[in-house]
């Protein structure tokens, strides 16, 4: 690792004066991905910005919508009363990633910026499009049992590891970003991008922008809810596929289903077309396989990764099975 | 090692240490000085270095010396023919990806590391396979025997036999990643005077390799390896990265420490290597076996060759009259294996314990009915009686505990929502070893036993065996015990591995504390005092400070007359998830028949993590190569999946418990192999049990039990 | 295929250009062996004065003043530095646990954080949990159960441990085994782990 500079700022404003001096130059607020990415060689920044002093903690409802600061971390969200009450699939889902240790400092920022864990990005001496323009996809033909199966392309089949991010995205999140002309809002299924030409782009934060907070709209999924995991080992492990699934119960109809997938694309999933499906239907595990089989339409294999093919419906299923019993 | 404020005449002697931070692992001793050496590693799989820039690297600031192969420091034995090729700096050949070939000395750490960074080398690449199966697939591919063919009876009897079964079996490759990274700290002092902080199983191994490399008086070298974080056979070696820094250290004229890093510990100190096994199983209709053939190819180095055990257990764990096996290495393009826990005894049992379920299903059989008529009453391959063997009490022990009865002949019977709930049993066997070894035993006047010798401890808790075995001939309490080891001027001891220890330098204990019981009462004797008088006034009467002897100690005759194992029976229930894939080991018993259990607390827990290692081997751990690049694609803890403490069920430990005089003085055998040996069978087996797959390619993951 | 290649070289260059400028040319006419020596005596100046920052920070209820890389993590500096050795290194990347430590009382991987970033912070190792001889109710716990073998994980296991019971994460052994999790131990010592710790939660002890 190079010996960067290191600044400390505690404000935004400077935070982003700070970062448009120097092009090489990183925001850092928990690290645990980014130092991890710099001791590997992935990343090799000559200036980190500590912005961990930047006043953007705050978990508070505002009106109808949780607003959570960028800076918050994944722990202190995770146990707060009001998550815990109000989103619960956003308590269980940050539950499910990393350790108690990681997410203590880990933040919702850093969480939606953290980097895939694709072993051909990680191993600089490996072909790797996202990590080096143009020098290949290890993946595509090599060892992809972890890649995606929706929405790939030819240059990436990476998948974003983060289960926070599953959970944002299944509960119509926004997401507000700050830049030199002020701050802008956008929904948070779009803040993260699809690979296509240019999988060195994970998400759509423009260079000279930072993130603030994401705002969650209240709702009604608090009782039947669910984040389920399947993993290789029963913690500490990326998803093979991961289900957030929320349904809004009138005795056993579906008023709304919100349903997003992780491990499967190089974004959180919305599951749209199951989401219309059950709107309306009785809650059956008949209907939810119809509903899973909806979102499998598209779908794509790359050998090792084919199970997903199997495993991301029944995931499906069983995470709305479990949603609807529990209450 | 320290031995305070214990509650328990069994908690560990080092356990105060241990949990206050005081233990101190190789990498932490403060040497004034010390620099610190980062390694280089080879980014292609085969072929040869043409150029080694390292202009930018010693410039860098804070460098001190970089070391390769173009400025190489005088290593006498390697400018001798034969050996190993794996000469580290003595070669510009490369023969697996990630290995050392050069290493960066500087004054900081972070230093090291970043100009290490700086080291760019160029190539000559030549054609290279990782891949075993294709290699046992390629007629021009070099294959050895890797241990001479063995036959009784008739050959591949199986084959005719009523009811027969043929299977393949897969294993992974597995690494042994113990928590402490590997690494040593070497200090070169004028006069070729060496001094050493080792990870190591064996100080007077490391000793003898590094007086042997440079050829030196083997007493001008001294070895420090007090506490080890792990070890799973890989301390078995002294690797070349060990040499590496001792040459860098006489190089530089000062210490240096070398810790390599968690992606390090994959390719260049060993792993339990990828094998591809094939059992065939022929029984009557009635349940009795009449053909076994186990046939097992294992993956070796292009350098330096290496063999396991692993078709040994098909020879004598079962009544058989036509037995027959065969074991081949195939050399591929890494780096070479080593031992890993249970080496390979668990890689054939996997195999063995899974075709003896297929069979006992094929018959219709209670698996465990079916082992038990088939359990001999002799060791049919050596011919001999075994000294002892419980095997059938353990059966019905653990059987027992797990509740056996609940479980249904018929696959997938027992089914509770998503859940199909299965019960595995397996059974492990080891060598109940026993080697030589010397032990210094130091009665003083102050009421306190000092014993010395020149063993390790990897964790299991030599010490606390060693202090409970005295404290019971001598009835001193163990906490004025104190044994010392992990120093190469101690008194000889073999390494710490293949079960050995309790055995080994427990009988030298054993010896040595008789013979100072004696002399003991023969100084009372002259000194006119009765015969059971105190040790402390007897040396207090005789104006002595202490009393101090050494004792060699080896096995006699017996082990001529007798054939001596350790058994294990694991037992475990699993639950399987139909729509995830997912499986939960949710209740596990495993019975140790490895005689006189001499320290319980920690034997348990030897028991305990055999069968925590176990559901790593079973379930989540595979290291995944890209044969393409003959490069590790999850060599981290996060893709690399060492089980976490959620994946663990409270575990029962039962022990037979009953001495075997035959092996040693204390009757007891040792057990860190049969901890794990046999487990992933079991768990393999239950899976089956729980849903009618048979997953003959280890680990079982998701993806395997949905396809 | 080093895409930070270039970023590399750009550090050095800024390095070197501002030693040539500055402190070099003073004594690039000596005899090589004494400008290897002022190189580097030259060099450790350049550090302190352009790459070094300060760090006050405090360890174990004992404040320390430094003046270090930034590159250098908090579990670096405690080992290397103050010589704090019972914080271990077992993977520095985040996936072990082996480095816990508390900061400001809650649990962190020691070797993912920067140890400036941690300014004007409290940490507390696991040497800093006893009191003299008189050890921790968890490092008791630790004993009694056998919580570990080789020792090396320990330290880790503890502090976590530890924190996981001031979280109140101890509800069940189901409970406790996840929120344990981000600690692993090769040995396999966790059902004795969680003994340990359920024996704390139950005895209602200070922790």
């Amino acid at each position: 690792m190079i010996n960067f500079q290191y600044l400390r700022t505690t404000s935004a404003k400077s935070a982003l004066a700070l970062l448009q001096k120097d092009k090489n130059s990183k925001f850092i607020a928990g690290g645990t991905n980014l130092i991890d990415l710099m001791k590997r060689g992935v990343t090799a920044p000559e200036k980190l910005i500590d912005i961990n002093h930047v006043p953007l903690k705050q978990i508070e409802l505002i009106g109808t919508k949780i607003h959570i600061g960028a800076l918050a971390t994944n722990s202190a969200v995770a146990d707060h009363a009001l998550i815990k009450e109000k989103l619960p699939l956003l308590s269980w889902a940050l539950q499910a990633g990393a350790s108690a240790q990681l997410r203590n400092v880990a933040t919702v920022g850093g969480n939606m910026m953290q980097r895939t864990r694709c072993g051909y990005f990680y191993d600089t001496e490996m072909p790797c499009n996202k990590r080096e323009a143009g020098s290949g996809c290890g993946a595509l033909e090599g060892f992809n049992r972890m890649h995606a199966i929706f929405g790939t392309s030819d240059k990436c089949i990476a998948v974003h590891p983060s289960d926070m991010c599953v959970a944002l995205v299944a509960l119509d999140a926004e997401v507000v970003l700050l830049g030199p002309k002020g701050e802008r809002k956008i929904l948070f299924k779009d803040f993260h991008r699809l690979a296509g030409d240019t999988p060195q782009l994970d998400n759509n934060l423009k260079p000279d922008e930072m993130i603030v907070r994401v705002e969650i709209p209240l709702n009604n999924l608090a009782k039947h809810s669910y984040y389920l995991k399947v993993r290789d080992r029963a913690s500490y492990a990326f998803a093979l596929v991961s289900v957030a699934a929320g349904l809004e119960l009138e005795d056993n109809k579906i008023l709304s289903a919100h349903l997003a997938m992780g491990g499967v694309a190089h974004k959180p999933w919305r599951l749209t077309k199951a989401e219309e499906f059950l709107k309306g239907k009785e809650a059956t595990e008949e209907n939810f396989a119809q509903a899973a089989k909806l979102s499998m339409e598209n779908a794509k294999g790359f050998g090792e990764n084919n199970f997903k093919l199997k495993l991301a419906p029944n995931t499906i299923i069983e995470a709305l099975n479990l949603a609807k019993r529990k209450a | 090692m320290e031995n305070r404020i214990l509650k328990d005449e069994n908690d560990r002697v080092d356990g105060f240490l241990k949990v206050t931070g005081g233990a101190k692992y190789f990498a932490e001793y403060e040497l004034p000085g010390l620099t610190y050496g980062v390694l280089v590693t080879s980014t292609i799989t085969k072929g040869k270095i043409t150029s080694l820039d390292t202009k930018a690297a010693e410039k860098a600031p804070g460098v001190i010396a970089v070391l390769s192969h173009l400025n190489k420091p005088s290593a006498p034995a390697y400018e001798q023919e034969g050996g190993s090729q794996m000469k580290i700096f003595y070669t510009d050949k490369i023969f697996y990806n990630g290995q050392p070939i050069a290493i960066v000395v500087a004054n900081t750490f972070e230093r090291a590391t970043y100009a290490a960074s700086l080291v760019k080398t160029s190539y000559a690449k030549e054609d290279f396979n990782t891949n075993l199966d294709k290699a046992i697939k390629d007629p021009k591919a070099k294959k050895l025997q890797g241990q001479p063919d063995y036959k009784r009876g008739v050959e591949n009897a199986y084959k005719t036999a009523e009811i027969k079964i043929e299977q393949q079996y897969i294993l992974p490759i597995e690494t042994h990643n113990p928590m402490e990274l590997h690494g040593i700290i070497a200090d070169w002092r004028p006069a070729n005077k060496v001094t050493v902080y080792a990870k190591t199983q064996g100080v007077k191994a490391t000793q003898g390799t590094i007086a042997n490399v440079f050829k030196i008086p083997i007493e001008n070298i001294q070895v420090n390896s007090e506490f080890v974080g792990g070890g799973f056979g890989m301390g078995l070696k002294t690797w070349p990265l060990e040499i590496a820094t001792v040459m860098a250290s006489k190089h530089v004229g000062k210490p240096v420490k070398l810790v390599i890093t968690r992606m390090q510990m994959f390719t260049m100190v060993g792993n339990r290597p990828t094998a591809i096994q094939k059992v065939g199983l022929g029984a009557t209709k009635d349940g009795k076996l009449t053909g076994i053939t186990h046939t097992a190819f294992g993956e070796s180095a292009t350098y330096e060759n290496f063999t396991e055990g692993v078709v040994n257990m098909a020879k004598f764990m079962y009544q058989c009259d036509n037995v027959n096996t065969s074991y081949t290495i195939v050399p591929v393009d890494l780096g070479v294996p080593i031992w890993m826990r249970g080496p390979g005894e668990a890689t054939g049992a996997f195999a063995l314990e899974s075709a003896i379920d297929e069979m006992a299903h094929e018959l219709d059989m209670d698996p465990l009915d079916f082992r038990i008529k088939n359990d001999p009453e002799m060791d049919q391959q050596k011919n001999k009686p075994f000294s002892s063997k419980n095997i059938k009490e353990a059966y019905k022990l653990g059987a027992a505990k797990i509740g056996w009865s609940e479980r249904k002949n018929k696959p997938g019977s027992l089914v509770e929502g998503p859940w199909q709930t299965g019960y595995g049993v397996s059974v492990g066997v080891f060598n109940a070893n026993r080697g030589k070894a010397s032990v210094k035993g130091t009665l003083k006047a102050d009421g306190t036993l000092l014993l010395q010798s020149a063993t390790s401890d990897i964790g299991p808790g030599t010490g606390t065996g060693m202090g409970l075995i005295a404290s019971k001939l001598l009835n001193i309490p163990t906490n004025k015990i104190t044994f010392e080891l992990g120093d190469s001027s101690l008194p000889p001891a073999p390494s710490q591995g293949g079960s050995a220890t309790l055995s080994t330098i427990g009988s030298a204990v054993n010896d040595v504390c008789l013979a100072l019981k004696s002399t003991i009462a023969e100084l009372a004797a002259n000194s006119n005092m009765d015969a059971t008088s105190n040790f402390v006034d007897v040396l207090k009467k005789n104006k002595l400070p202490s009393v101090e002897i050494t004792k060699e100690s080896q096995s006699g005759k017996e082990r001529d007359n007798y054939s001596m194992y350790s058994f294990s029976i694991h037992f475990v229930q699993v639950k399987v998830h139909k729509l995830t894939g997912v499986v939960k080991v949710s209740k596990i018993v495993s019975v140790g028949d490895s005689g006189k259990i001499v320290s319980p607390k920690t034997a348990r827990s030897q028991m305990v993590g055999g069968a925590v290692g176990g559901i790593g081997m079973a379930l989540t751990e595979e290291a995944i190569l890209d044969h393409r690049y003959g490069r590790y694609i999850n060599n981290n803890f996060a893709d690399y999946h060492v089980p976490v403490n959620a994946d663990v069920p409270e575990i029962d430990v039962i022990f037979i418990d009953k001495p075997d005089f035959l092996v040693n003085p204390m009757g007891a055998k040792g057990m860190g192999e049969i901890a794990l040996i046999g487990f992933s069978a079991a768990v393999a087996n239950a899976v089956f049990n729980a849903t009618g797959k048979r997953i003959r390619t280890l680990p079982i993951t998701p993806d395997k039990i949905l396809a | 295929m080093h895409s930070s290649d270039n970023k590399k070289n750009s550090g050095d260059s800024r390095r070197d250009f501002l030693k040539k400028s500055s402190l070099i040319t003073a004594v690039a006419l000596t005899p090589s062996v004494a400008m290897k020596a002022a190189e580097s005596q030259a060099d450790e100046k350049f550090a302190e004065l352009f790459e070094k920052i300060p760090l006050n920070i405090t360890v174990n209820n004992k404040a320390y003043k430094a003046s270090i890389e930034p590159r250098v993590t908090l579990l670096d500096y405690l080992r290397e530095e103050l010589h704090l050795t019972g914080t271990k290194k077992g993977c520095d990347h985040g996936q072990c646990g082996a480095c816990t430590v508390h900061v400001d009382g809650a649990r962190i991987n020691s070797c993912l954080s920067l140890a400036v970033m941690n300014e004007g912070k409290k940490i507390t190792t696991i040497e800093g949990l006893a009191k003299g001889e008189e050890l921790h109710p968890m490092q008791q716990a630790f004993i009694k159960h056998d919580g570990f073998q080789c020792g090396y994980c320990t330290s880790g296991q503890i502090m976590s441990a530890v924190a996981c019971v001031r979280e109140g994460h101890t509800n069940s052994r189901a409970e406790i085994s996840e929120y344990m999790s981000g600690n692993i131990c090769r040995c396999g010592a966790y059902p004795n782990i969680v003994d340990a710790i359920v024996e704390v939660k139950e005895g209602g002890m200070n922790v």
